[in-house]
């Protein structure tokens, strides 16, 4: 049972990773698509990028932390 | 293949896809003490950020400590460093009202950006961070300042906007207000520390997996001959984590700060 726990807990990170790939991947690809129509407004672009990475990013991390726990 | 599995202590010989380091539960756990000033314990994690405050205190004294008209180039850097926490990060989130918040936010954001690149600073590669005691500490302190502003400055309306939001159908009202209490009150403290504490500890392993294995398998090229030169890639590929680890240092610092901003900010604004 020892050798299954750390082979599920390594099996948990990938799948926690699936959603916040896809997620980042969406947010960055809107920020670039708005920087790029309206240079202006970069700086504001950027800060909001960084929070709704960070937000998305939250779960991909708590995946990692349990890989330790598990 | 004794020395391979250095930096994986807990490896099942007779099982080797599974290799676990056994050492992790000392991010949770305390050191030995380094020396001791009578009952208090001095550990390296503590005489870190001891060293971490100084250096702050030093950089902050030093750069700021003779007001002239052309500032020298280390004062332009401090000065242009602390512009951009209070225009980007206090002003920019909270609003005028931010420069209240300011002191807190530059002493959140020095300790936090120098305590992460002592990851990368040799000799000590070691980021205080990475240690959960430090990261909730700091993320307490976040829950504490947003939880008592929003009751400073809204009283109870505070909570009773969060559990009974009046721009949502009635029927769904319990269901969004319990949603938006837990998150509020419970994940954002916890993800706000295991943000910066995960991202800590996932560069300071991959930096200690990928320099040190390529560091044995070059270092064993008198036992293993030419296939020795696999460490070579190896560490490469550490090294350019290492500049990578620096950018994240930086961006973890800011996003922790950012994050903190927009916290009080919700609560000052309770109406969005």
């Amino acid at each position: 049972m020892e050798e299954l726990k750390g082979a599920i807990a390594v099996m948990g990170y990938g799948l926690a990773a699936i959603g916040p790939g896809i997620g980042i991947g969406l947010v960055v690809a809107s920020a670039i698509s708005a920087m790029a129509r309206q240079p202006e407004a970069a700086g504001m672009v950027r800060t909001t990028m960084f929070l709704g990475i960070a937000f998305t990013e939250a779960l991909a991390l708590i995946g990692f932390v349990l890989f330790f726990i598990a | 293949m004794e020395q391979l599995i250095l930096a994986s202590g807990a490896c099942d010989p007779a099982n080797d896809i599974i290799c676990k380091p056994d050492n992790v539960i000392e991010l949770f756990k305390f050191e030995d003490n380094l020396f001791a000033i009578g009952p208090w314990g001095i550990t390296r994690t503590v005489f870190l950020i001891l060293l971490a405050m100084v250096i702050v205190l030093t950089l902050l004294f030093f750069g700021l400590r003779k007001r002239r008209m052309v500032p020298s180039k280390f004062g332009v850097t401090i000065e242009s460093l602390m512009q951009f926490v209070r225009d980007d990060i206090a002003v920019g989130i909270i609003g005028p009202e931010g420069t209240k918040y300011y002191p807190w936010l530059l002493s959140l954001f020095m300790f936090i950006l120098v305590g992460n690149l002592f990851e990368v600073t040799p000799l000590i590669n070691f980021p205080i961070t990475s240690r959960m005691a430090i990261a909730g500490g700091l993320s307490l302190l976040t829950w504490v300042i947003f939880v008592f502003v929003g009751f400073k400055k809204n009283g109870f309306r505070y909570v009773g906007a969060l559990v009974w939001p009046t721009t949502v159908p009635i029927a769904l009202r319990p269901l969004v207000g319990l949603i938006e209490f837990v998150s509020t009150f419970l994940l954002r403290p916890l993800t706000l520390a295991v943000r910066l504490f995960a991202n800590m500890v996932a560069g300071h392993l991959m930096l200690t997996l990928l320099l040190v294995s390529g560091w044995v398998f070059m270092s064993s090229v008198g036992e293993i001959g030419a296939r020795a030169l696999i460490g070579v890639p190896w560490f490469a590929f550490g090294l350019g984590i290492f500049v990578f680890e620096i950018i994240v240092a930086i961006l973890q610092a800011y996003i922790f700060t950012l994050l903190s901003a927009v916290y009080v900010e919700s609560s000052i604004h309770i109406e969005h």
